[in-house]
């Protein structure tokens, strides 16, 4: 996994690529912290992830979390099919905020 | 046409790591379709984390056998260990409908591996947990 951060306006950018899994979650976890201590608005930058497991869901869950309670905004883009499929079957597209490309994501943010 | 690997991981925390390695290189080799790979990389993490690591076992995690097999119709895997009888089925779906600050941290693994596999199955068998995923090449 690797995971590369920037900035576009006041928005963080966060890409993960690689796998999100029981092995690179803790990891994953801990960037996730650094952007968050000091951002309000976070875009995930999906397009490089290959797959995500229930341990990448649960840092997901609770970096939306932290945002949600200091009034922050979470989104994501660039999921590919698996990860979709994922989303789908745990009820996460459903209580995450997901755009099909970075623009979309990005807008009105 | 058929091919196979096995191999047994220890419990430490990299066992995970190292069959998706080998299971990633089989996958290569053998053309396997990405949504095959993935779906059973990720059931594989949801397994393999359960038993290496931490919680459900109680701390007695011993080592684990993986085997995967690939046919002209489906992908199987085989995880076998000889600690004490535990079933990773035997828990309820998780609910899935809760909003953002209901959802608990947790739970969502073994729901994962029932959706995204075509069969699992838990058997008790000469002393041994074993755990077959089978995941089925083509549609229909």
């Amino acid at each position: 996994m690797q995971i590369s951060t920037r900035t576009s306006n006041d928005i963080h950018i966060v890409a993960i690529a690689g796998n999100l899994d029981s092995t690179t979650s803790p990891e994953a976890q801990k960037a996730l912290d650094a952007v968050l201590a000091g951002a309000r608005k976070v875009a995930l930058d999906f397009s490089e992830l290959d797959y995500i497991s229930s341990a990448g869901l649960r840092v997901l869950l609770g970096a939306a979390k932290q945002l949600r309670a200091s009034g922050g905004t979470l989104r994501m883009f660039g999921l590919n099919q698996s990860v979709r499929e994922v989303f789908e079957i745990s009820g996460f597209s459903a209580i995450l905020a997901v755009y099909p490309s970075e623009a979309e994501a990005l807008g009105a943010m | 046409m058929r091919h196979e690997f096995r191999m047994m991981v220890g419990a430490d925390p990299g066992g995970v790591e190292k069959v998706n390695a080998v299971f990633a290189e089989f996958a290569r080799t053998y053309a396997l379709p990405e949504a095959v790979r993935r779906s059973l990389n990720i059931a594989l993490d949801e397994l393999l984390a359960n038993e290496l690591s931490h919680g459900m076992r109680g701390g007695d995690a011993g080592p684990v056998t993986v085997e995967v097999e690939l046919d002209q119709e489906r992908l199987t895997a085989t995880i076998t260990d000889d600690g004490p009888p535990f079933d990773p089925f035997r828990q309820a779906a998780p609910d899935t409908t809760l909003s953002v600050d209901e959802r608990p941290i947790g739970g969502l693994g073994i729901h994962l591996v029932r959706e995204l596999m075509d069969d699992v199955s838990y058997e008790r068998r000469d002393g041994h947990n074993v755990v077959v995923l089978v995941k089925q090449l083509v549609v229909g």
